[in-house]
């Protein structure tokens, strides 16, 4: 199958770089979305049907955790896997994430062969 | 048949009976592609990072330079019949012997632009062993693309 990812981070750099990964990563893509922060996320995932989402912890308006927070109270968007890409690696937020369900956690910087291993992982524990 | 890469050099073929070796990569950088559909492949062995230290020089050998010599190794195999999409990269050496204190760190930049050209070329590595302070001989089968390293009495698939 192909998957729609949803890919959030403030830069639009780095969105274009994870972009760019994913591509590389041999993972059936079907629609790439891309958003500048938590809140313009939620905002996708009311509209579209996303399989993945790839977040940044520290962004604007609403941060990843946030988002996270908010995307599992919500019955509609509470089941899609989340892979967090971010710079910040405090054990207490990590853990928090991953208490919230979050699937995988990449630390910027990162290669590309990373990205597609951590998508595999979480896809594929996903789809088990 | 067998061919030796030497240092600044690259070889590609199309014959699955060739087998190329590249000896004693230590802050050199050897980098494999190979293109399992079409069975075409390639070694080269990079001495150093950028061609602009030196242009005259990287005008005279491209393939001492890894900025310059991975171009020329592209374009090779893409002459040869290699697709990017097929290509499977494999990255060996770029290690600190000789420059123990870190002082040039001269394997650290040929890992960093080789990673840097495939990036631009839509290439991933799909296997390496780079960094430490051991000298490597990387082999790369033209029948299967099997990437073999020998180092300090070990070897290893990549």
């Amino acid at each position: 199958m192909a998957y729609n990812i949803l890919v959030v981070d403030d830069s639009e750099t780095m969105r274009a770089v994870i972009a760019k990964s994913i591509g590389l990563a041999g993972v059936a893509l079907g629609s790439l979305f891309q958003a500048a922060n938590g809140a313009e996320g939620i905002e996708v995932l009311r509209r579209e049907w996303v399989d993945l989402v790839l977040a940044d912890i520290n962004m604007p308006v609403l941060n990843g955790v946030g988002m996270v927070t908010q995307m599992k109270a919500d019955p509609g968007m509470g089941d899609i896997p989340v892979l967090i890409v971010s710079s910040e690696g405090s054990a207490t937020r990590l853990q928090a994430l991953k208490d919230q369900g979050v699937k995988g956690f990449l630390r910027k910087p990162f290669t590309p062969e990373e990205l597609k291993k951590a998508m595999e992982s979480v896809l594929g524990a996903h789809h088990e | 048949m067998n061919h030796t890469v030497g240092i600044a050099e690259m070889k590609v073929s199309a014959d699955p009976g060739d087998v190329l070796a590249t000896y004693a990569l230590g802050s050199c950088v050897g980098v494999s592609l190979y293109d399992p559909v079409g069975r075409v492949g390639g070694l080269i062995h990079c001495m150093l990072p950028l061609s602009r230290i030196d242009p005259a020089k990287a005008e005279k050998n491209p393939l001492m330079y890894v900025d310059t010599g991975m171009s020329v190794l592209l374009q090779a195999m893409f002459d040869q019949g290699a697709q990017r999409k097929s290509l499977v990269a494999k990255v060996a050496g770029a290690s600190r012997i000789m420059d123990a204190g870190g002082v040039f760190n001269i394997g650290e930049r040929n890992y960093t632009v080789v990673r840097k050209v495939l990036w631009k070329n839509e290439i991933l590595i799909a296997g390496e062993d780079v960094g430490g302070s051991v000298p490597r001989t990387m082999y790369l089968y033209l029948d299967s693309g099997r990437t073999l390293l020998k180092m300090a009495g070990e070897e290893k698939e990549l």
